[in-house]
């Protein structure tokens, strides 16, 4: 009984996962395929479920394995499964008669062929997955539940009463879904049943790409690419044949393109004179279009001779694979041997013969005739027909007789029809006929928005292959041509070639019929006419969508490359000077022209930049210049100085944290059992006091251990007085309860500090002079504040003590010295500035330090001792008279969100291009200097991840740090939006959108099956830095400078051209390797730093000219 | 059939800006340390194949922003995730306490279907530094709190417990998997049925 109950439970189990599986294929993938492999599992699961205790005797069918008769008893009472058996029988019939001809041959080769495999899949649960599509299975599940003694056993897991319903619930959901039969580009591939998946992989390994994980050809695609990144003609070569053979796999199948008619191994074909006959796979497939004959070579049908074979030996196999229109073929002949071999010979149209097919001995010559002659109907047939004796036997040797007395006798009528050799052995030449009539036109021919091209593959190795040519073959027309009328006009010549190969073939083989030719002449010319029109209209719907959506990303006008002079030349030293016409540059189209087309010589770059970013002026004289550069100098140097003080209350702030932090540290060291008491309380409380005490008190937790310099203001009085809290009672008493009630209300009591701190997270130490100022608005914690200092030396060591006092004492010494300080500050700025480094120590205020920092340094971590002693002005800055002040008091909020900026500036800093050889420390700090100039002057933006990339470059060209600072503010205009605060970033996302489905519809279609892919997140960094991080230091200079001419010149966008040159270089791999929204996010960070600039640059101007035609193209 | 599939971890890193995410994700799967890196923007993410309880497994390991600006980017990376390594440095308290509000942020962007039990991991990087200023036991105690997530202190720079840390975020969100594929789908229509059952077991009693 218990065993019963598992395997039910087991059962069920499997059928959970699968349901799961299908439903999560079908939120994922938006729709479920009809040959999924999931179905068929998820059938198999069903399957067994319904077998369990299934009563066969009683029911009698115990001869059966399936549950189809099931079906069929329940359908008696049960109308959705009468309905579903119905539809099943319907599906049986027709695939069996069509398939007869091959059925037949099948069984006489005693189903050595893959058809068996292929075919008997698909009916496999056959009811059951008709049920699914037809969403019934759920209902009639429910039915056989409702009535399961009559069916089940008591134990079966239908008959449960519990296990039961859930059963038939669980396939509510999978019969809820739509289930198409659409194909999708990947689908072949990625969700073949496991067998095809085997075989592909064999025959696909048998190249010269081998999968080392099967399970996921697209990341090896991806691995394929990186190594052949740079050899790109090669990387074709195989990318084709990659292609192509897996392509060449897909068509060997039974597919909704291709039947299979016949299909015979160990078939023998010399494939070239000089080789010896080899055995293949030969098989005859029905496609849209006519006929196809294929035989692929045993070693790469199977890994038969994986051992002996290499690599090389395998690929050349590939080339003599044959694929064989039979639309192409107008005779066939056949030769016997004695020994009941046969052997075909194909000769094409233009009379070429293909490579003899030999077959093994048995009927296999006939019955592939036979089968061939099936195809042709009823457009064509054999003649004389193979057939056509039939009442006689159709058997091998009738026909052979048959066939040499026909032949003989139709070789007068037919003329060309000859027999070769007569000894013993019989040959036939058949001509294959095509009934051609115009009323029997294709209704695709006849259908203008039919696709212009037959749909089927011309031959493996064409890379322009595609079993999808709708989609490929209309998007790019418009595009490529550029009007109408060409577009029409090449159409025509489509249409015409269309018309010669037709009537060529009615001259050919139906000498006699002109008035049918004259009738397809006419229905060609409307076709024609019809066609040219619907392609205009779909060009001009087409250039609308253009026009309304894209036109505001171009300028109008066309920018000549060549005229006045060739633009690639760039702005050369020669060039310059003579625009540079007594230090005065007018000729600023010219200058933009240049420079967009052929960019900046390096030396020249720190000239002609200001005027590319707009901080110089056309026009303008050197003395202007030299004006306009001393006055942005002396604004520089007064906004430097206004922040340098602001950061020196900042350091202060830091180092008084610094030492409170080391009384906390060196405490806990030497009281190393206070924080477990305070661990023990919080586990041996209830979980959930515990629990909510952990929560509440963590932020002064985290500051209780803290010893750098990084607290903010209100936890170091939450600190100091937790601390003498916590002292108090590891003294006194130790119960847990005080100390938990004490912590709770100091948080609760600091909590409107708390989000200030949250805020600025690494700000400075509260100074007892800020403080006072600070804590009136807070309330009760200003009592806080005294008791900090006087507390302490009474619990803690020496050391602590002096510490604290050390920090009192400064206190005391800044008051004092308040005045001399500001005065010091603003000499060191300046000195600073004049210097160009402003962070090492001026000597003046070595005399003052000497004062603080014997004392401060002995016990702060040298690491962290800070350009501080600049803090002792603080107090004087606090005063109203203050210069560099504003005039006012800094807020407290103010400073907090100066420390939070500055922390973040440092370490970013720090870590900016520093394999970069010009930034060294003094440069560092240079560009430290310039990013927190900017950001003091925008502080409601603060500083934001990648603004140092933005600084770097311009600081590498100028080395000067005020003409960097104003260039980068010109850059920060147009970059700023950007960043995370502007909201660009989803209109550049929409405008890359945009242009892609315009400007290549098939790459398009590619991400819009990967539904997140549209997101465009891979250009993120791209647009962000202005591609600073995706290309070396030079590359970046030729291309900000071209963005920079390239708003004057043709588009204010310019970016998003090359982010499109950046895809468009890349898009065959993209498209190659199926990649999806992660696979290209990882694409392009390795690719960082190895694009080739020019290229990219050329592909983005002439895509800027191609939409600007696409515009103007009225 | 699911054997067949490879199974896919996809792991976030999340942590402060400059706290050694990069260096960490760089030094579990390439097993090297650069002092090179710049401040990461947008996100990148490699994959390293693992073995968890016999199973071939590849992790995706997401290494994001630090700036708490570029969160808006989150929707889109942290969706689908199996697994969340948050980090801060040892040596800045304030990283420590930001923990926080990434894993706050974290959940309500991914919002996965378990809140309660997403396999977290916490790393306290860069112990090789001197100046420490979180102690471990504080870490732990932020970790019990918050549902028990396991705690390592590494170093990106010396490879110190960096290989434990993502095989236990591989291992914890492996078990999550198997937990959801079996039960978590379906759980109401079962429950019913079992309480209904239950309880006569219970009276026979």
């Amino acid at each position: 009984m218990a065993s019963e109950a598992e395997e039910r439970q087991r059962l069920l189990r499997a059928v959970k996962k699968e349901v799961k599986q299908i439903m999560e294929e079908a939120v994922t993938r938006k729709f479920v395929h009809e040959e999924s492999s999931s179905i068929t599992s998820l059938c198999a699961a069903v399957e067994a479920c319904l077998l369990h205790c299934l009563k066969k005797r009683a029911l009698g069918l115990f001869k059966y394995g399936s549950t189809m008769a099931l079906l069929q008893k329940v359908s008696k009472t049960f109308e959705p499964a009468a309905e579903v058996s119905r539809l099943v029988s319907d599906l049986e019939t027709p695939s069996s008669t069509e398939l007869s001809g091959s059925r037949k041959s099948l069984d006489n080769n005693k189903n050595q062929t893959k058809k068996s495999s292929s075919n008997v899949s698909s009916p496999k649960y056959l009811w059951l997955r008709v049920a699914i599509f037809e969403k019934k299975l759920a209902k009639i599940l429910d039915y056989l539940v409702q009535h399961n003694s009559k069916y089940y056993e008591p134990e079966a897991l239908i008959a449960d009463p519990v296990d039961g319903p859930i059963f038939a619930s669980l396939l509510v959901g999978p019969c809820a879904l739509d289930y198409t039969k659409m194909k999708t580009s990947d689908h072949f591939w990625t969700d073949p049943p496991a067998d095809e998946l085997v075989q592909r992989h064999r025959i696909h390994s048998s190249g010269s790409h081998v999968f080392t994980s099967p399970g996921s050809p697209k990341r090896q695609g991806l691995q394929v690419r990186r190594d052949a990144s740079n050899a790109t003609e090669e990387t074709r070569e195989t990318k084709t044949f990659h292609m192509s053979a897996r392509e060449y796999v897909e068509s060997l199948h039974q597919n909704s393109k291709l039947t299979l008619l016949y299909g015979k191994n160990n078939v023998l074909v010399q494939p070239r004179e000089d080789k010896e006959a080899l055995a293949g796979y030969l098989s005859l497939h029905q496609s849209s279009d006519g006929l196809i004959i294929m035989w692929t070579p045993n070693q790469l049908m199977n890994g038969c001779c994986e051992d002996t074979a290499d690599e090389t030996d395998r690929s050349q196999f590939w080339e003599f694979a044959m694929t064989i229109y039979l639309e192409d073929i107008v005779y066939i002949h056949c030769h016997q041997q004695p020994d009941c071999r046969g052997t075909v010979v194909l000769v094409g149209q233009d009379g070429v013969q293909r490579p003899p097919i030999h077959f093994p001995k048995g009927g296999h010559l006939l019955s592939f005739l036979s089968c061939l002659e099936n195809g042709l109907q009823p457009n064509g047939q054999l003649d004389p027909p193979l057939w056509s004796q039939k009442g006689k036997g159709k058997v091998f040797p009738k026909l052979r007789r048959k066939g040499s007395r026909l032949s003989s006798s139709s070789s007068t009528s037919s003329g060309s029809t000859t027999s070769m050799d007569e000894e013993e052995a019989a040959d036939y030449v058949f001509r294959i006929i095509a009934s051609f009539k115009p009323d029997m036109l294709t209704p695709e021919m006849l259908d203008p928005k039919a696709p212009w091209a037959p749909s089927s593959p011309r031959s493996p190795s064409s890379p322009e292959r595609s079993p999808w040519p709708v989609r490929r073959q209309l998007p790019p027309s418009p595009l490529v041509r550029t009007s109408v009328q060409s577009y029409a006009r090449t159409q025509e010549e489509q249409n015409n070639t269309c018309l010669v190969q037709a009537s060529n073939d009615g001259t050919h083989r139906y000498y006699g019929y002109m008035n049918h030719i004259k009738q397809l002449c006419d229905i060609m010319t409307k076709q024609i006419i019809s066609r040219a029109f619907y392609g205009w209209l779909a060009h001009c719907r087409h250039l609308k969508t253009v026009r309304t959506h894209l036109s505001g990303l171009v300028y109008h006008a066309a920018v000549s490359e060549d005229s006045p002079l060739d633009g690639k030349v760039g702005v050369t030293a020669e060039m310059w000077s003579q625009l540079c016409q007594d230090g005065i540059v007018t000729n600023s189209s010219e200058v933009y022209r240049l420079v967009y087309f052929g960019g900046v010589a390096h030396n020249l770059r720190k000239q002609v930049w200001p005027y590319l970013l707009g901080h110089h002026k056309f026009g303008s004289s050197p003395e202007e210049r030299e004006g306009l550069e001393q006055a942005v100098r002396t604004e520089y140097e007064k906004v430097m100085s206004e922040w340098l003080a602001v950061e020196a209350i900042i350091r202060q702030r830091d180092k008084e944290v610094i030492a409170a932090n080391l009384v906390k540290l060196s405490q806990e060291s030497t009281d190393g059992h206070i924080p477990l008491v305070r661990k023990d309380s919080s586990l041996s409380n209830e979980v959930f006091v515990s629990f909510e005490s952990e929560e509440l008190s963590r932020p002064e937790t985290v500051v209780e251990e803290s010893s750098t310099a990084r607290t903010t203001p209100s936890s170091d009085r939450k600190t100091s007085m937790e601390l003498s809290i916590t002292t108090g009672i590891d003294r006194a008493v130790g119960t847990e309860t005080p100390p938990m009630v004490v912590k709770k209300g100091i948080s609760l009591q600091d909590s409107p500090d708390d989000g200030l701190g949250d805020s600025i997270a690494r700000g400075g130490s509260t100074t007892t002079e800020t403080d006072k100022s600070k804590t009136d608005s807070v309330g009760d914690s200003g009592f806080l504040t005294p008791l900090t200092p006087r507390s302490l030396p009474a619990d803690v060591t020496d050391r602590i003590t002096m510490t604290t006092k050390l920090s009192v004492d400064s206190a005391v010494l800044d008051e004092e010295n308040a005045n001399t300080r500001v005065e010091e500050v603003k000499s060191r700025t300046n000195s600073a500035l004049d210097d160009a480094d402003s962070s090492s120590k001026p000597d003046s205020m070595t005399t003052s330090r000497s004062s603080l920092e014997p004392r401060a340094a002995q016990d702060y971590e040298p690491g962290l001792e800070v350009r501080g002693h600049l803090s002792a002005s603080r107090e004087s800055l606090l005063s109203p008279a203050s210069p560099a002040s504003n005039g006012g008091i800094y807020s407290a909020e103010l400073l907090d969100s100066v420390a939070l900026n500055l922390h973040r500036i440092d370490k970013d800093v720090q870590r900016c291009d520093r394999n970069y050889h010009y930034f060294n420390c003094e440069n560092l700090d240079k560009l430290r200097n310039i990013m927190c100039t900017y950001v003091w002057q925008h502080l409601d933006v603060g500083y934001v991840q990648g603004m140092c990339d933005l600084v770097a470059p311009l600081l590498v060209i100028f080395d000067d740090e005020s003409l960097a600072y104003s260039c980068f503010c010109q850059l920060m205009k147009r970059m700023s939006c950007n960043f995370p605060h502007g909201g660009a970033m989803d209109t550049h996302f929409a405008n890359m959108r945009s242009l892609i489905q315009i400007l290549d519809s098939e790459l398009f279609e590619h991400m819009h099956q990967h539904g997140d892919y549209t997101h465009f997140y891979f250009c993120y960094r791209w647009f962000l830095l202005d591609f600073k991080r995706e290309l070396i230091y030079d590359d970046v200079f030729s291309v900000w400078e071209t963005i920079w001419a390239a708003k004057h010149m043709t588009s204010s966008h310019f970016v998003l051209f090359i982010a499109l040159a950046l895809v468009q270089v890349y898009r065959d791999i993209i498209l190659d390797n199926n990649m999806d929204f992660t696979d290209i996010i990882k694409f392009f960070n390795e690719m960082a730093e190895h694009h080739n600039t020019k290229q990219v640059l050329k592909i983005a101007r002439e895509l800027v000219a191609r939409l600007q035609t696409l515009i103007d193209n009225k | 059939m699911a054997s067949r599939k490879k199974v896919l971890l996809k792991v976030i890193i999340l942590g402060d800006s400059g706290v050694g995410k990069t260096s960490l994700m760089n030094q579990y799967v390439a097993k090297k340390f650069s002092n090179q890196y710049k401040a990461t923007i947008g996100a990148d993410f490699l994959t390293k194949e693992v073995m968890v309880d016999d199973r071939l497994v590849t992790m995706q390991i997401w290494d994001t922003a630090g700036q708490e600006r570029f969160q808006s980017l989150g929707v889109a990376f942290y969706r689908g995730a199996d697994g969340c390594v948050l980090v801060f440095d040892v040596t800045m308290p304030n990283t420590f306490r930001s923990l926080d509000s990434w894993r706050d942020e974290f959940l309500i962007q991914a919002s996965p279907r378990d809140p309660e039990n997403f396999p977290f991991v916490v790393i306290g990087n860069k112990i090789d530094l001197e100046n420490r200023a979180v102690s471990a036991r504080r870490a732990q105690g932020w970790c019990h709190s918050k549902g028990d997530i396991p705690y390592f202190e590494t170093s990106a720079k010396e490879a110190i417990n960096v290989e434990q840390a993502f095989q236990a975020v591989a291992k914890n969100a492996m078990a999550q998997e198997s937990d959801v594929e079996l039960c978590s789908d379906f759980p109401d229509p079962i429950k019913l049925k079992d309480d209904q059952s239950k309880p006569k077991e219970g009276c026979a009693c």
